[in-house]
């Protein structure tokens, strides 16, 4: 009787200890988020990968909306707006078409497994003084359904939650 | 006594010119072709529908719940979506049509509404940079891109360049 309940006490011992330590792992993964109250997005630039004008524009549209819906920042300034030199802990994001791959609607809508558009993008948010406070390589893609620019939504929630993983408006806050 | 002959000539040139006289306030709006507004416009949602026109020296876009306008000296770029396909190389829709299997891809493509796309990059008065992007008729971007351009607006690729002969001249400069 005794070794029974020895046992079962050891069992649930070894059960919290079980759970316990991934919990604990992931508490120590997320890192203190870095302070930002407002962001400036930048004209999306493709330097080496040539992307249609209407590409580049909807990924810049639809960054600036993902990041309004957010509200993780409490100003999202546009390239170039004259207003965000007064703004305090700004940040500024450019992102750089690294890959594109253009497929076809109707082809998804045939075959439902071929033409997927895919668009990779290397994001940088910097601080005011130009240095690298983030850089992350973010795939914004279009398999099933849709237009091919939905690939570039893909792409602007991506990046939209990674800004809200590792930004806050408060110092090391969630 | 007033000679009939002269009134008779006043009558027939008020008459001849009348035609005319709509047709030189018509140019203070010129409607150019229903629009769809993918995205951009500040307040518009998501593919909304309506009419591009031209107001004075702005691009009008008018839908249900009212009027946004650009003015066309603050548009930095007007690109085509046939420009865009110059420019990278692409194939009209080709692909799809030999692809698809039991000739489906060419039975789809008669459904299809044959669409153009402008896209334009305009700056706010606070030098904010917006881009907005249309879809219309085929044929009609290149009309209003051309519209825009007179009216001052500014372009990355001019219509009668050929960007690939461009391409091959700069790689034979180069050492």
């Amino acid at each position: 009787m005794r070794l029974n309940f020895r046992n079962a006490v050891a069992l649930s011992l070894l059960i919290a200890l079980s759970l316990a330590g991934p919990l604990a792992r992931a508490q120590e993964k997320q890192p203190a988020k870095i302070k930002a109250s407002a962001i400036q997005v930048m004209m999306i630039r493709a330097d080496e990968v040539t992307i249609p004008a209407e590409f580049q524009v909807s990924l810049y549209e639809q960054l600036i909306n993902q990041l309004q819906k957010k509200g993780v920042f409490q100003h999202v300034y546009r390239d170039g707006d004259r207003t965000a030199a007064t703004a305090s802990d700004l940040i500024a994001l450019q992102c750089t078409v690294a890959g594109f791959k253009k497929g076809s609607e109707t082809m998804r809508q045939v075959t439902t497994v071929g033409g997927a558009t895919s668009i990779t993008l290397l994001c940088q948010f910097r601080n005011q003084a130009g240095a690298s406070l983030l850089d992350r390589k973010i795939e914004g893609k279009v398999r099933f359904f849709g237009g091919n620019l939905k690939a570039t939504y893909d792409f602007a929630k991506k990046a939209a939650n990674v800004a809200e993983e590792n930004f806050s408006p408060t110092a090391g806050g969630d | 006594m007033i000679s009939r002959v002269p009134v008779l000539l006043i009558a027939l040139t008020l008459l001849w010119c009348d035609p005319l006289i709509p047709r030189s306030q018509a140019q203070q709006a010129q409607a150019l072709t229903s629009a769809v507004q993918v995205i951009g416009i500040v307040g518009v949602n998501e593919k909304t529908k309506g009419t591009l026109s031209l107001v004075n020296k702005a691009l009008r876009f008018s839908h249900a719940k009212g009027n946004a306008d650009v003015d066309a000296a603050s548009i930095e770029d007007v690109v085509t979506g046939r420009d865009s396909q110059r420019v990278i190389g692409g194939t009209l829709g080709t692909v799809t049509q030999i692809a698809a299997p039991f000739g489906s891809g060419r039975i789809l493509s008669l459904f299809r509404t044959k669409l153009d796309t402008l896209t334009i990059k305009y700056r706010d008065a606070n030098g904010g940079l917006h881009g907005v992007i249309f879809t219309v008729p085929l044929g009609k971007a290149e009309i209003i891109k051309q519209e825009l351009i007179a009216r001052g607006a500014q372009t990355s690729i001019p219509t009668q360049a050929d960007p690939n002969k461009t391409k091959s001249d700069t790689k034979e400069k180069k050492p």
